[in-house]
């Protein structure tokens, strides 16, 4: 239609008013999608690395004093002195059913992993052989059930040269005894109940005896149906917190929600000071526009007297925005793409987040909501063209 | 409707309300134009003629009094009734001309074609009429900016042409131009008026008015013959 090849012309007439005002909306939608994409790349970088499936309770001892032990705790720091003792562990045991309860030992100690190396620290965990398979699957190899055979993390076996036939030295003077590994655990990354990938699993009998022990330092409950976790963790603080606090009670789906959620909610913000630069961007849109209508008041009262309707007139103003609008934008979502690699393989070191439709969205959220902030800065100035009486336009000089 | 006025004024005033005080440009003017008429508009600067043709335009409109175009009052229509009225029944020819800058000859020319069809027309007829008005074809793509005052006067006859209207309003259409130019416009326009068009033109011109059958003389806002 002739209203558009108009359009088209006066903005080529004007291309460098033009050209900057795109580069404002260009601006805007690269930083709109890239940062959507940052914010995304991180939250799948972090659920990547936190890959426990939100499916337990995990009871840890509380820690006194009013200093919440909260996250760390559960990340499994170094031995602490509180414990959960058996009789705790029994209550809680009975609170979880029909749930199963694993009871689990921890601490870390030096080890040798051959003649002639050097000794290494690492985490032990001890746990029931009848509970391993419930909770670790393995990469290689088979369970242990004998108090002499152990499970170790794939980067414990990796980084240290390990495999299944290995055998450990465990303590300083290698007077815990020695462990043959029996199979090596898949990457679990950082889990709230074990974190296995750089650490020794022996059984719970081999660990009592070793470190003469008779409590536990954490029990994680399996919850079978999901839609239990909230009721086992209520079931498992009243009867353990009756009169004291004893132990703190963390749901893993609900721990991983309010992470998510928090990273959802920086996404949200960064985008937001993106969404101020697109703001920006409009008003300099508007602003050619309204500049656009206003040198253009004779041409239009011409228009209006020869028989152009107001919509015609207001389409041909319209169209200039959207054809700014969507080149822009469409710039800025292809450079957007561009920066959004800079950016993930600047902070994150790797693009592997970035290929995903997840966070490629962002690239279509940018460039829809640029060529919408257009469409509607064109609006006002539009509708003045529209509405200008005919003759008065086509008075001015 | 044949028998009906083209346009018929009755009463017509129109005041431009100023900070200064009321400035009455027409006071109850009456008159019509039959069909096929050939009217010059003659009185001196300021006396209300640019007012009168562009309330006979429909681009404003009167302060009191009625306009009736072939009947039909134009107080009763719609802002989109008027600019379908203007488009498809009334050619405007301005004194200065009034070409769209970013648009070619041709493409001015058929613009009018273009609003009244609402898609894309055949230049053939624009072409004709581009040389009915005695305009080279090679001036056919230059834009207005590259034409003399005359060629650019003869386009914007000829975009004033291509819908066929039955009243051609013209405003000084020779005031920017030399007499020979002028005079061939005017040959032009007795040409169209032979043909049927019904014109109305403002002038000072009294060469220009020897061309129409009828003069009315306006003064102060009013109809003095
Ligand atoms: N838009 C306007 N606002 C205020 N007053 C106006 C306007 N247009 C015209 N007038 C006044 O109305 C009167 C008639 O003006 P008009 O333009 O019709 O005169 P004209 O006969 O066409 O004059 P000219 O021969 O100089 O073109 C003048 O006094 C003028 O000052
Ligand atoms: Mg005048």
């Amino acid at each position: 239609m002739i209203f558009w090849e108009i359009a088209k012309r006066n903005i080529r007439l004007h291309l460098l008013r033009s050209t900057l005002a795109m580069l404002g909306i260009v601006i805007g939608v690269v930083a709109i999608a890239s940062m959507g994409i940052l914010g995304n790349s991180m939250v799948l970088a972090v659920s990547d690395s936190l890959r426990t499936v939100g499916d337990s309770v995990i009871v840890t001892p509380h820690v006194g004093g009013g200093s919440a032990r909260g996250f760390g705790g559960g990340m499994g720091g170094g031995p602490s002195a509180l414990t959960i003792t058996e009789q705790n562990f029994q209550q809680i045991q009975r609170a979880s059913v029909p749930n199963v309860a694993i009871p689990i030992l921890q601490t870390s100690d030096r080890m040798t992993l051959g003649v002639g190396k050097d000794d290494i620290v690492a985490t032990i965990y001890g746990m029931n052989p009848d509970d391993v398979p419930d909770l670790l699957k393995l990469r290689e190899g088979g369970y242990s059930r004998a108090n002499s055979g152990c499970l170790v993390g794939s980067k414990f076996a990796d980084d240290n040269n390990i495999k299944v036939g290995s055998r450990i030295t465990i303590g300083a003077e290698g007077d815990k005894g020695t462990l043959r590994v029996t199979g090596i655990i898949e990457e679990r990354g950082m889990a709230f109940d074990v974190s296995t990938d750089s650490a020794v699993v022996a059984t719970r009998d081999w660990f009592d005896n070793a470190y003469n022990r008779d409590d536990y330092d954490k029990v994680v409950v399996k919850v079978k149906n999901l839609d239990d976790l909230a009721s086992v963790k209520t079931a498992i603080e009243n009867q353990m917190n009756k009169r004291d606090k004893i132990v703190d009670v963390l749901d893993t789906r609900k721990t991983m929600e309010t992470i998510f959620a928090a990273f959802g909610q920086i996404t949200t913000f960064v985008s937001a000071i993106g969404g101020i630069s697109m703001i920006v961007a409009g008003v300099s849109i508007l602003n050619i526009m309204m500049m656009s209508v206003t040198e253009r008041i004779k041409e239009i009262g011409i228009m209006r007297s020869i028989g152009a309707q107001r919509k015609e007139v207001m389409s041909m103003f319209l169209y200039e925005a959207v054809i700014l609008g969507v080149v822009g934008s469409l710039i800025g979502g292809a450079l957007s793409l561009l920066g959004g690699y800079a950016i993930s393989s600047m902070m994150l070191q790797t693009t592997k987040y970035l290929f995903v439709p997840s966070s490629l969205v962002n690239i279509v959220y940018g460039v829809s909501f640029g060529i919408v902030v257009c469409l509607i800065c064109g609006i006002y100035p539009a509708w003045r063209a529209a509405n200008l009486s005919p003759i008065d336009a086509l008075r001015h000089e | 409707m044949d028998d009906q006025p083209v346009m018929m004024f009755r009463d017509v005033v129109k005041v431009y309300p100023l900070p200064a005080g009321d400035v009455t440009a027409l006071d109850r003017v009456s008159f019509q134009v039959e069909r096929g008429e050939f009217i010059s508009v003659m009185g001196p600067s300021g006396s209300g003629k640019s007012t009168l043709l562009n309330l006979m335009g429909c681009l404003d409109t009167p302060t009191s009094g009625d306009i009736y175009i072939s009947g039909t009052r134009t107080g009763d229509m719609s802002d989109s009734e008027l600019t379908n009225l203007r488009r498809d029944r009334i050619g405007f020819i301005f004194q200065y001309f009034n070409l769209f800058p970013l648009l070619n000859t041709l493409e001015n020319v058929i613009f009018p074609m273009m609003l009244k069809s609402q898609r894309a027309v055949d230049p053939a007829k624009g072409r004709a009429v581009l040389r009915s008005v005695q305009l080279d074809d090679e001036l056919f793509t230059h834009t207005p900016m590259e034409l003399s005052g005359g060629q650019q006067q003869r386009v914007a006859i000829a975009r004033a042409l291509i819908n066929d209207p039955d009243i051609l309003l013209c405003d000084e259409p020779t005031g920017n131009l030399d007499s020979k130019t002028g005079a061939g416009i005017m040959e032009l326009m007795t040409e169209l008026n032979r043909n049927g068009t019904t014109i109305i033109m403002v002038t000072h011109d009294p060469n220009n008015a020897r061309y129409s059958q009828r003069i009315i003389k306006i003064a102060d806002g009013r109809i003095v013959t």
